[in-house]
Order: structure tokens, then sequence, then C-alpha cells
């Protein structure tokens, strides 16, 4: 079974990718001089081009660019152009066959249709490059959450929160419903229309759970930033379920009131001998606040490949903390005083309802966690009045509009944490438990 | 949409009346009609027996699952409807939507290894570039609109499985009638799961005498039970029965009718597809794989398709 799994072009290239941005110009024209004249094959019937308008640069990450686009030729509209970027071989461009995750990431958006699901316009395949052509989304849940903690940290809303968190989890119980794991939900992927609308973004990892072929596991071995990586994920669970996603929305949730990543771990960098390492540093911050998972509440953590890992932590450092159990509460009442959330306020609060959704989203067991469609029922949106579908709704302040950028020396998306997609070796990689097994 | 059926792109782009099929490989023959006169090729469904024979053996050395060879022969399929067999090199097209149907039924070989084993296969007609693969990959893709998902009747026979009863025998039978009707263009003129009861009706009432591993292979024994049905039209008479909804018969039968006419799923389109596999039967007993390999190899060779 060693060559079922072959690292994929892609993903070897994600490795070794950094994200500078090329020079616009050249970068978009560069597409256009690669093929000698008259060569016969594949060439696009429609021509990127011809129907759009480059604006200017959005952002890059290891799959390639995106680009802001306007519609040619009587098509209105926005755009965001994501260009993969081609595997390069020497100085020419070459057809290398296309990365497992673009392929998903086509297929998967070409199916999809949601409110809160990114919208995609068309796919245009033009000289050796992939062009995804996305609805423009004006912010994202990151600059978002930037913006509130400039000049000083204030707030957002108890009421946008709420709105933001509803329509996330719409759009996730419609990919869950479709068999459809996301995988790598984090603030930078949850994009936000002007006029309030969530869309959930980047499908790039996202794939189908029905029935695989080859167990989930076995593709890519690990996926999710790390500081949105369910616990199972970081215990080393062989078994993706729609619960990963789950814990993803938790994070986004204390986040949104906190406006800090609540589970800021560092992540362990992989060893030469290409095992992924277990993700001590990540678990000690899940457990600083929620408690140590206990087998009582989670039967199946004594399965879990890296148990022994659990409880070596457990041995080598005790603080106080580790047995004090979940303080998961302390962390949220902490969090509303220090955000000046309060019923009396303008601000609003998330309440008791808040707290509650939060727990059962940060619930250690996979088995238990709350799915979407149990979240959307949840108190804290029955209760407490409509909902908005624009999350701005009754808000006065403005947020600031994506930054686009002409020059070719903006890395800032690429150099935060949290917005590009770290932990993702090839398909390839054993991890350190299989490895013990052998 | 990706789990449902109903709001695919398979059933809102790539779900043919026979008329509409006709008329699209009309108009694609009109447009070159020249070629066509020189180069007569077999009946479809014998160059499909021909390709799903070269894709089991591109399969089988890479430990490959049916259901991405399904996928593959569905590309083929759809790739064929917009382009045109004689202005391409069949061995690569056919390569390439192996290679790409393995990435999507979460599978994946790496590019170097399916050009190497193609090229061990049909060395005349691979070239040792992986360039003509991945450029053929977009051709694929664009000719597609990366409509890439495909629903296979296989998931709806195993959901049915329980419902209905069905022994091993019968899945067996019945998921080697799902294998078989890739042959023919079945998959582009019905939805998966009129496939799928197609085949369980097939099953249950042409299930041969004694169990599938009496058979070398349950494909074989779809094939050689279902030919000397369609020859002796006892199952024609089956299917007669099946329409009326009268519920004569043995009571296994009988319960499947039952259900059947409950169930509102298009009987006419059951019987319609039961009767394109049978006829699928009759004509495989003229394939010669020698045949069809010696019509493509003169065909790419004669127009330099491989180049």
């Amino acid at each position: 079974m060693s060559l079922t799994n072959p690292p994929s072009s892609g993903s070897l290239s994600r490795r070794t990718a950094t994200v500078g941005p090329g020079p616009l110009k050249r970068s978009i024209d560069d597409t256009y001089d690669s093929r000698p004249s008259g060569a016969p094959g594949y060439t696009s019937k429609v021509r990127v081009r011809d129907r759009y308008h480059i604006v200017g640069f959005i952002s890059s990450g290891t799959y390639g660019r995106v680009y802001k686009a306007l519609g040619k030729n009587g098509q209105k509209g926005e755009f965001a152009i994501k260009k993969f970027k081609p595997d390069k071989e020497g100085e020419t461009i070459q057809y290398t066959g296309l990365s497992q995750s673009a392929i998903r990431e086509m297929a998967l958006c070409t199916e999809l249709s949601h409110a809160n699901v990114v919208q995609l316009e068309e796919i245009i395949l033009e000289d050796k490059c992939i062009f995804m052509v996305f609805e423009y989304t004006e912010h994202d849940l990151l600059q978002i959450i930037h913006h509130h903690t400039q000049p000083q940290r204030h707030p957002i809303g108890a009421r946008m929160v709420r709105s933001i968190l509803f329509q996330l989890l719409n759009g996730l119980l419609y990919l869950h419903t479709n068999w459809v794991l996301h995988r790598d939900l984090k603030p930078a992927n949850i994009l936000v229309t002007s006029s309030g609308a969530i869309r959930v973004g980047d499908l790039g990892l996202a794939r189908l759970f029905y029935k695989p072929l080859n167990s989930l596991f076995s593709g890519d071995k690990v996926v999710v930033t790390i500081w949105y990586r369910a616990p199972e994920l970081l215990l080393g669970s062989r078994h993706y379920t729609p619960a990963v996603d789950m814990w993803a929305v938790g994070c986004i949730f204390a986040e949104l009131l906190s406006l800090r990543p609540i589970f800021k771990g560092e992540e362990a960098k992989m060893d030469s001998k290409k095992t992924v390492p277990f993700q001590r540093n990540q678990m000690m911050k899940i457990v600083e606040i929620l408690g140590l998972p206990r087998k009582e509440s989670w039967p199946g953590l004594v399965s879990m490949p890296e148990y022994t890992q659990l409880q070596s932590m457990v041995l080598h450092r005790q603080p106080p903390h580790y047995h004090r159990g979940a303080n998961l509460e302390g962390w949220y009442q902490n969090c509303l005083k220090n955000g000046g959330y309060s019923s009396s306020s303008s601000v609003g609060t998330p309440g008791t309802d808040g707290f509650n959704l939060l727990s059962r989203m940060l619930e250690y067991d996979p088995t238990k966690r709350i799915t979407a469609e149990e979240a959307l029922q949840h108190p804290y949106f029955s209760n407490g009045g409509p909902i908005s579908g624009d999350c701005f709704d009754g808000i006065e302040s403005k947020y600031p509009h994506r930054r686009v950028t002409q020059d070719d020396n903006d890395i800032r998306s690429g150099s935060l944490p949290g917005t590009k997609r770290s932990g993702l070796p090839d398909d390839s990689l054993m991890r350190a438990s299989k490895r013990l097994r052998e | 949409m990706a789990a449902n059926y109903w709001a695919s792109t398979q059933r809102r782009h790539w779900l043919f009346t026979r008329e509409k099929l006709a008329e699209t490989r009309d108009r694609l023959r009109d447009r070159d009609k020249v070629t066509h006169s020189q180069f007569p090729l077999p009946d479809q469904r014998l160059l499909n027996i021909y390709f799903n024979q070269q894709l089991i053996k591109l399969g089988k050395r890479m430990s490959t699952r049916q259901q991405a060879i399904a996928t593959a022969q569905v590309y083929l399929k759809r790739f064929y409807t917009k382009n045109e067999i004689r202005q391409t090199n069949p061995y690569l097209v056919l390569t390439t939507a192996f290679y790409l149907a393995c990435k999507m039924e979460e599978c994946p070989q790496h590019i170097r290894f399916v050009v190497g084993e193609a090229r061990g296969l049909w060395p005349e007609f691979i070239t040792p570039d992986v360039a003509k693969l991945g450029e053929c990959e977009f051709a694929l893709i664009s000719e597609m609109n990366s409509q890439l998902i495909i629903h296979h009747p296989y998931r709806t026979l195993s959901e049915l499985q329980t419902e209905l009863s069905l022994g091993s025998g019968e899945i067996a039978l019945a998921w080697s009638v799902i294998n078989d009707h890739y042959l023919t263009d079945l998959p582009l003129l019905n939805p998966p799961h009129i496939i799928a009861v197609m085949a369980i009706v097939v099953a249950v009432v042409f299930k041969p005498p004694s169990h599938p591993g009496a058979f070398s292979s349950p494909a074989q024994s779809a094939q050689s039970t279902m030919a000397g049905v369609a020859r002796d039209g006892n199952g024609m008479n089956m299917l007669a029965a099946l329409a009326d909804r009268t519920g004569t018969g043995p009571p296994r039968i009988q319960k499947l009718v039952q259900w059947l006419a409950e169930s509102e799923i298009d009987i006419k389109a059951v019987i319609e597809s039961t009767q394109e596999l049978l006829s699928l039967y009759e004509v495989w007993e003229q394939y010669s794989e020698k045949h069809c390999k010696e019509f493509i190899g003169r065909m790419v060779k004669s127009k330099n398709l491989d180049k």
C-alpha cells in the first residue's frame, strides 16, 4: 500500500512555498507569454483578461495568490480571483498535474450553493494556471477582530457576534449535511460581505466524508491551523468528523468575544524524520482553560494514539490548574468583564446562553460535542429576539475595506499566524503513533 | 450538491435524454464528416468495453478501487460528448481520466507513476513527458466545467441492501451489473438510483441458479447469465410482469414488484435500462480486443494524435 498515497505535487509545493506576491502585472502577464505560439494542445476558450480587469492584489498563500478584479464587457461586479500557483520545473512553467487539494476545491465549489458559503462564479483554466473566480467580499473575521483591537480594544457588539455565529453555523450545517468537512475554519477564512452576510470561504482543505475510499486519515495527515485544531486531532485521531469543524467554531466564538485566540499555542515543527510531532504546547493551552480531559467524560480518550503523550504531560508538569478541573466559565466571565459585555451597556451580552453554547462547542469528547444543527437550535439563538442576516445591522461604525495593493512587498496575510496554512505536511508523512505501531 | 444528487451538477448538466444525446453526437460527427468516413470505428459499446479493459489493466498495477475506474469511465463519456474521439489520442485521454478520477475518489497516484504505468501498457501511444498528461487534465476538467463529483449507483445499492433484504449473491450480481452499465450510455441517461434499482431487479429476477462463488468472476457471471436470458426471452417476460405490477411470479419477485410500485420509482426507466443492458450483453459477443486495438491504433497513428 506504500504507493497509494504519494505526495501530490501540490502538497510538496505547499511546504516550500513562501508567499511574497510577485509584481502584479508581471504575474498575470507571465501566464500569457509562456506558450510558444502555434503549439498544439490545450487552449482555454475563455481568457481571464478578456473577462476581468485586475485591479490589485489581495493576499497570497501557499496555494497561490488572490487578486481583486472587476467584471468586463457588461459583466458587473467585483470579484476575487484565486490564481493557483503552477509548479515550476526549472525556469519555465510546466504542466505537472494539479494538486489533489486544488481538484477538491474546484469540484466542491462547483457543486456548492448556499447564502453562507462563498459563491464561485467560474473557473478558468488557462495557460497552465487555474483561476477560480469568486464573488468579492469586503471583509473577513480576522480583519474585523483586528479592527476591534485598534487603536485600543473595544468589543464586538453581542448582537453582531450572534449574527456572525448564526450565519457561520448555517453555512456549516449546509456543508455538513452535504457531507463536506471544511477542516480549516479560522477567522481569516470566514468572509463577510459589505452587507454583513457571512460566507464560509477557502474550501482548499475541504473534502467529502461520505464513505471515502481511503480513511480520511490517510490523505492529509494533519489539518486545521493549530489554534483551531480539535483535541482529538491533537491526540492523533484517525477519524475526522464534523465535530472538528465545530471545535473551530467554538474557538472562533471565543475569539470574537475576547479578540484573542483562546488557545494560542506554539506549533511544534516536524522533525527531520518527517513525523508529525505531538502538539504538546497547543494541548497545554487547551488544558489550561478546560482542565485535563478525563476518561470518565470522554471514554474514547484512552484509545487515542497520543494518549501516552497526554499522560506524560501530566507527569512532567503539574501546575495546580491541571487538577482544579474546568474553568472555562472563569475564562468566560473574565472575558465578558474585560470586554465590557453587560445587559445594561449598549454592547449587550451573550449571557449564560452564550456560555452554555460555547462550552458545548468546546466539549472534549467529539461524540458529545454539539452539532451545527443542534447549535442553531440552542437557546443562545432562540432567546433574545430576531437575528439579522446582516451582521452590521444597527452598527454605526464602518469597517475598513480590504487592503488591495499594487506593490509586490505586501506579505501581510502570509506573515500573520492564523492566516497561513501551517502544519500541513505532505501526504507521505507518517505519524509518530503509526511509526510506533509498526 | 456534493452529496445530494438532486441538486448536483450531474443531474443538472450531465443527464441527457436519448434524443439529446444522439443530437449531440450527430453534431460532433457533422463537424468532421471526412474523418468519420475515413476512420470507421466499432460500435461505441465495444469501444467502451475496450477502454474499460484498459482502465482495469492500468488500475490493477496500482491496486485501484472499482469506484475510481467507474468515475474515470464517466469522465471519458462526458469528454467524448464534447470532443470527437477521432481528434484525440484515446490512450492519453483514458490515462488522464484515470489520474483525475483517482484524485477525486481519494486514492491519488503520482503523475509520474501513472505515466510510467501507462507507458508500460501502451508504449507506442504514451510519451514519457508528464506534461502531456497534465495538459490533457486541463482539457478534461475544462470540458467538464470542473464538475468532477460523480454520483454512483453503488451507494444506493448498499443503502437498499437491508431494506430489500438482499443476499450476498444478489448483491454481488447487482454490483457487477452496475459495473457493466458503464459500458453503455446509461450513466448519461439515468440517475444513479434508477441504475441501482435496475441492477437489483436484474439480480433478483435473473439470479443464477448456483451461488456466485461458482463463477470465476461476478462480471462474467452477469454477462453469461444475461446473454442467455436475452436469447431465450424469459427475462423479457419477467420485465413485462414488472411493468404490469400485477405481482405474479415467485414470492421474492412479487415482493420486489410491490416495493417498486410503492417506491414511485420510474419503472419505465428501469425497464428501458434493463433492455439496454441486455442488448449490451448481446453486442458483447462480437467483442474482439484485437479488433478495437487495431482500429484505434490506425486512427491515432495516421493522424499523429500521439504526438
